[in-house]
């Protein structure tokens, strides 16, 4: 299992830096944002100090350098629009709501589709079946945007049952976390179904019928566990695409969290932040990919013995 | 009988309960205002403001030595009363007595001395405001001059718009950084707490020396970047006031008793520029009656009522109808076709010449559109223009707009009530965005930088006005209608053409 880590550990450092060359590279690309950050009636002589003050006037391998050099210290730069507060600072702000909103989305995405996929699995082609089927579909298929703004209107604005921004609470939580988890809701539902689908056909369950257990135990001692491994590597996936892929739905219920701070960096053509904020999401996602091929690991020996 | 004496002495302490809570209601501040801002604010420090939703948010916690009232009039804030020298280089200033800060330092001549020592900072966005004071001299404790290198007549706008007065020993104590944390001011609500990308909680500040202000006793900015979410957040009451909205979505209000909209013109003015430098020398637009001609063939209302539902003013130069010195009698060119023709013909092209326009996409509402406008119109009359169209980080990143042109889109807004900043910017040689010289121009408006007399200024205005609709060196286009609503229960709120607005005024009914 050791040479298996050690492996995986040198691909996610040499991922993470190609991470780093291609977000520095990018911002670049879009130019200069002195002339964009000052005020209008700003001198030449006030955007060269600008540039200057931000090491933006360097040569870009010295620009480069020293970026590199202060990741290890956790030195993510200094925001430009902020200025000069520190990006980790700014960061570490707006990660625990991003957190709690992604996790209680891919909770409330296990919560439906475990047991949806499990049941439409087990009885395929009843009715509890064409539930789960329109369940993954319906999920996968409606763009969260969209479903957003709808749930703003129906929930907030017409029924009053929550409200439409903000981070005040339980009771703000519930249509983001709607919103945001649906798509993942409908994908792990799939997936479930279609492994327990495979599943309940192997010989071990047969056998387990066979000596007369109750299919309640057969689900939950013989099944489960062997669905859990397909399952645990998608939620990494998902986990990741649920702290990255926020952006959208943060902004539009005014979450603080990194998505909708992503969202204003880029507007603002800040690209210290977005260069920070990106890099964070993406050593993020590495390692829950790491963590996942661990855990991996850890359920199936065939891995492990690899 | 005693029940009856019971009664009349219980209901007489109700009574007088109610009435002591209707006079508190009255006299003390109360409710809560909630007001969304479409940005999450750079800081509350404002040197380092960055934009207008920051300035606004910010000056709910200080003053300055003068304030705008409404009507364009300065009053003195924490100075009582000033002194301008002959030369109209220094300025005395008499400060209020008896002003605390938040923090309950006392307000005196050496605060005025640290807003100035600290405003330029070069750190900060705005120091070039507290860098055109070349002295600040301390007379007695309560009185200070401030001496500027030259006479300028907007110097007190400028005061009175960008230097809130900061407590000396506390941000000699803290520092800047530490200070945007934590601001302290002398103004009418004092921070409480900041949770960046989501609030800024400030309550009234209880020793605040305006009598009876201010009028609620707790304000909430809550940041609000997507207009269709704080469309929503004011139907359902949890925000009373929303800024920045379209006219679409105020459609959205028709019909609602529970929201009141907010409509006025913006001061900022939309143009095609022309150069008469770099690539526009000797083009068929150095001639004026080319000039003249391209502004009779644009439809300006047809773009406004097209495009933006006919929100918005046509204009007939820089200076609106908001600004000191606007001349009523002066009017937008006609649309008139033929006449542009004529004038094309006269100027020696009857069939007229091709042009390249530059257009910073989407840096403005529904800019892409008003290009294709105006490509269209002046196509009319055998203009064949060719679209620039370039994001803002390119427009803009070379002076005198280099890499587009010889004509161009942009705009301009003015803080200060005169068309004054957008005239120096645009039009002044050496400036970043000048591409158009002429010698009478600046003269204008070198005269009207050093008059401090507000008539005869007016009076500059209105003159150079009708120099530059007779040598125009812009395609005057509009000026677009702002739109905020507010919930039924807010009163005395009043933005400006410049879209600030102060809250100390500002009061909740339940």
């Amino acid at each position: 299992m050791l040479p298996l880590l050690t492996r995986r550990f040198v691909q996610s450092l040499l991922l993470i830096f190609g991470v780093l060359v291609l977000v520095f590279l990018m911002v670049r690309l879009t130019g200069d944002p002195a002339a964009l950050m000052m005020s209008r009636e700003s001198s030449q002589a006030d955007l060269e100090a600008f540039r200057e003050r931000y090491g933006l006037n360097l040569p870009i391998w010295e620009q480069f350098a020293n970026y590199i050099t202060g990741i290890p210290r956790g030195d993510l730069g200094n925001s430009l629009r902020m200025r000069g507060v520190a990006n980790m600072d700014i960061i570490m702000q707006r990660l625990p709501p991003t957190l709690e909103l992604a996790t209680a989305s891919l909770l409330f995405a296990l919560a439906i589709a475990i047991p949806m996929g499990v049941l439409g699995g087990m009885y395929p082609n009843t009715w509890i079946d064409a539930i789960t089927r329109f369940l993954g579909l319906v999920g996968q298929t409606i763009p969260n945007f969209w479903l957003a703004m709808i749930l703003i209107i129906i929930f907030s604005v017409n029924l009053r049952m929550f409200p439409s921004f903000g981070r005040d609470g339980f009771n703000s939580l519930i249509l983001p976390m709607f919103a945001l988890g649906l798509a993942g809701m409908g994908q792990l539902t799939r997936l479930m179904r279609s492994v327990v689908l495979e599943i309940r056909n192997e010989h071990y369950v047969r056998t387990a019928r066979a000596k007369g257990i109750r299919p309640f135990w057969v689900a939950f001692r013989h099944i489960l566990p062997n669905a859990a491994i397909p399952l645990v590597s998608v939620i990494g996936i998902q986990f990741t695409y649920l702290l990255g892929g926020s952006v959208y739905i943060e902004t539009i219920f005014s979450w603080p969290g990194l998505g909708s701070l992503l969202n204003d960096a880029i507007q603002d053509s800040d690209f210290p932040l977005v260069q920070a904020i990106t890099i964070f999401i993406a050593f993020f996602a590495i390692s829950i990919n790491f963590l996942t091929d661990i855990a991996y690991a850890l359920l199936d020996p065939r891995i492990r013995h690899q | 009988m005693q029940r009856i004496i019971r009664l009349v002495v219980a209901s007489s302490f109700v009574l007088s309960l109610m009435l002591a809570m209707g006079v508190q209601a009255q006299d003390s501040p109360s409710g809560e205002l909630v007001v969304a801002l479409p940005s999450d604010p750079t800081s509350l420090y404002l040197p380092r403001a960055a934009d207008r939703t920051a300035g606004n948010a910010a000056w709910s916690l200080y003053n300055s030595l003068l304030f705008m009232t409404d009507d364009g009039e300065l009053v003195g804030d924490l100075a009582t009363r000033w002194e301008i020298s002959e030369d109209g280089r220094e300025y005395t200033f008499f400060l209020r007595e008896g002003v605390t800060f938040h923090n309950g330092e006392p307000f005196n001549a050496d605060a005025v001395v640290a807003t100035w020592e600290f405003g330029q900072d070069a750190s900060n966005d705005y120091a070039g405001q507290y860098t055109s004071v070349i002295d600040v001299v301390v007379v007695d404790d309560m009185t200070v001059t401030l001496v500027t290198p030259e006479a300028n007549p907007i110097f007190l706008t400028l005061l009175a718009d960008n230097w809130a007065i900061i407590p000396p020993a506390y941000m000699r104590e803290v520092g800047i950084d530490a200070f945007e944390a934590a601001p302290v001011g002398t103004g009418p609500f004092r921070f409480v707490e900041r949770a960046l990308g989501d609030r800024i909680v400030m309550e009234a500040n209880p020793d605040y020396w305006e009598e009876g202000l201010p009028k609620v006793a707790r304000v909430v900015y809550r940041i609000i970047p997507d207009s269709t979410t704080r469309v929503a957040a004011i139907q359902t009451g949890e925000v009373d006031i929303v800024n920045r909205l379209s006219a679409d979505e105020v459609l959205l209000f028709a019909g609602n008793d529970n929201i009141n909209v907010i409509t006025y013109p913006n001061d900022r003015v939309y143009y095609v520029g022309f150069k008469n430098m770099g690539n526009g020398v000797d083009t068929p637009i150095m001639d004026a009656r080319v000039r003249r001609a391209l502004n009779m063939a644009v439809n300006r209302q047809g773009i406004l009522n097209g495009i933006f539902a006919g929100e918005g003013v046509t204009i007939a130069g820089f200076t609106v109808s908001t600004n000191l010195g606007y001349d009523p009698s002066i009017e937008p060119f006609p649309y008139d076709v033929d006449a542009a023709r004529e004038l094309l013909a006269e100027a020696g092209y009857p069939d007229g010449f091709a042009i390249n326009m530059g257009c910073p996409t989407d840096a403005y509402p529904s800019i892409n559109e008003v290009c294709l406008a105006v490509q269209r119109d002046l196509s009319i009359i055998g203009v064949d223009v060719t679209l620039e169209f370039k994001t803002s980080n390119s427009y803009w990143a070379e002076p005198n707009y280099a890499t587009v042109g010889p004509m161009y889109v942009d705009s301009w807004s003015s803080a200060v009530g005169e068309a004054l900043p957008r005239l120096q910017g645009a039009l002044i040689p050496g400036a970043y965005y000048n591409t158009w010289e002429d010698d009478t121009i600046v003269e204008f408006i070198d005269a009207i930088e050093t008059t401090v007399d507000r008539d005869e200024r007016a009076a500059l205005y209105a003159a150079l006005q009708q120099y530059m609709q007779d040598d125009p060196p812009f395609i005057y286009l509009y000026q677009l209608n702002l739109f905020e609503a507010t919930t039924s229960r807010v009163e005395g709120y009043s933005p400006r053409p410049a879209e600030n607005y102060f809250l100390k005024g500002v009061s909740v009914s339940d």
